[in-house]
């Protein structure tokens, strides 16, 4: 019985994603991230490669989910995808010159090293989204939370502007001034 | 991004509730077409699109390493971590030491029935909680806190629901269970294997058997064991001794 729902719970988990539901998203990060701190403490990392690692991978499965390049098509794709990507990456920082220079390099991980290749992803389109991060991180409140709470948390104008006990209108100006700010930071760094 | 003129809060907002998929037919029409007419809103509705996924991937960001923060510290302690230098190899052999004489304490002063118990339950993984479906919502609101390990919490919210039910009577059952009070959880696996057409019942009666072999009784342990037809009950029986 138990087995019927879990291609269900992998509905429920993308939708979690595309909505930002903090509980969906927080129950699934925890529950996949040992399996991948076990792999990368395994072939020559710490806890802190594997945490890393794992963000970013998470982040990726989140975006690929988001623009629909990625459908679980059986009851733990989700997961396995989770841990290949985190596998994929961590593989290539292992076969980055900086982490070889500092990690003797044994046959036996050589061999392992030449395992699965994926490309770099370094197109524009990756840096101006890195660009763009940078700048909303160093953003300032209220702009900052403003922008979170309705971009990220989804929260219509009307709640936030109740929990903030201001007008709709001048919430909505404010959003726009907010929009405007982050646009001209992210236009004159350069990249 | 080219800094050449201002984007309107018009447009910003006709790309937001584009984004939200909240146009009206007329409005999206006519999106795509001022899309497909006019490269210099096209590269606007980018720029908008670019800075909203951002702002996403930042929030997510940080919202991750909040998750990261309330892992449980040890797992992994077996591997030590790379960026301490070197291993503390007498703290690792001294903690070897008390587990083996906790370990060994708990093996000789635990009932072999209490040892079964352990290492045979695990709480029953919960339903799946559908975020769209308001009808029971007190009972999937509680189930939330069932599967994040808050079984004080689900009791709470479970008992305090007036309708009767199997499957209510059943995560009753084992939420008790996972919260260490057999003598609480009995009453409601018993209610739950009375209805002998529910769809958990070998669940329900796989549980009841553990719950009275925490207590000790062995009988009823067994018969309700032998009325469950999941794997792990009948390798627990073969292991207390098939025989009533």
């Amino acid at each position: 019985m138990r087995g019927a729902y879990k291609f269900n719970q992998q509905l429920q988990l993308i939708n979690a994603i595309k909505d930002n539901n903090s509980i969906g998203l927080k129950a699934f990060y925890m529950a996949n991230y040992p399996k991948i701190e076990t792999f990368v403490i395994k072939n020559s990392g710490s806890k802190a490669h594997a945490k890393d690692i794992y963000q970013e991978a998470f982040i990726a499965l989140w975006n690929n989910v988001r623009n629909g390049s990625f459908t679980p098509d059986n009851d733990s794709a989700l997961q396995g995808y989770l841990y290949q990507i985190s596998k994929n990456k961590w593989l290539d920082v292992l076969r980055s010159k900086r982490f070889k220079s500092t990690q003797p390099l044994t046959e036996e991980r050589s061999l392992f090293l030449k395992q699965d290749d994926e490309p770099y992803d370094d197109s524009e389109e990756t840096k101006k989204l890195h660009l763009t991060m940078e700048a909303f991180k160093n953003l300032g409140e209220p702009c900052k939370g403003l922008l979170k709470t309705f971009y990220f948390e989804k929260k219509s104008l009307r709640e936030i502007a109740s929990e903030m006990a201001i007008e709709e209108t001048s919430l909505r100006n404010k959003k726009y001034r907010c929009m405007e700010k982050l646009r001209s930071i992210v236009l004159t760094s350069n990249y | 991004m080219k800094n050449s003129n201002h984007i309107s809060q018009v447009v910003l907002e006709s790309v937001e509730r584009h984004l939200n998929n909240t146009m009206s037919k007329q409005e999206a029409l006519d999106f795509e077409l001022k899309l497909s007419e006019s490269p210099e809103f096209r590269r606007q509705v980018k720029d908008i699109e670019s800075l909203v996924l951002g702002i996403e991937n930042q929030s997510l960001k940080e919202r991750l390493n909040e998750f990261h923060k309330e892992l449980p510290e040890n797992h992994n302690k077996n591997y030590s971590d790379n960026t301490t230098a070197k291993v503390p190899w007498g703290k690792i052999a001294a903690a070897i030491l008390v587990f083996l004489a906790i370990g060994g304490f708990w093996w000789y002063h635990t009932p072999q029935n209490e040892r079964l118990y352990a290492e045979y339950f695990s709480p029953d993984p919960g339903l799946p909680t559908t975020m769209s479906s308001t009808s029971q919502f007190d009972f999937y609101d509680a189930m939330v806190d069932y599967k994040q390990g808050n079984y004080k919490t689900a009791i709470e919210k479970w008992e305090a629901l007036t309708v009767e039910n199997d499957t209510l009577d059943y995560f009753l059952g084992v939420a008790y269970l996972a919260d260490k009070q057999e003598k609480n959880a009995i009453p409601f696996l018993e209610k739950s294997t009375r209805n002998t057409s529910f769809p958990l019942l070998s669940d329900a009666h796989y549980y009841l058997g553990l719950a009275y072999l925490k207590e000790g009784n062995l009988k009823l342990a067994k018969k309700n064991l032998r009325s469950s037809s999941t794997e792990n009950s009948q390798t627990l029986l073969s292991k207390l001794g098939n025989n009533p």
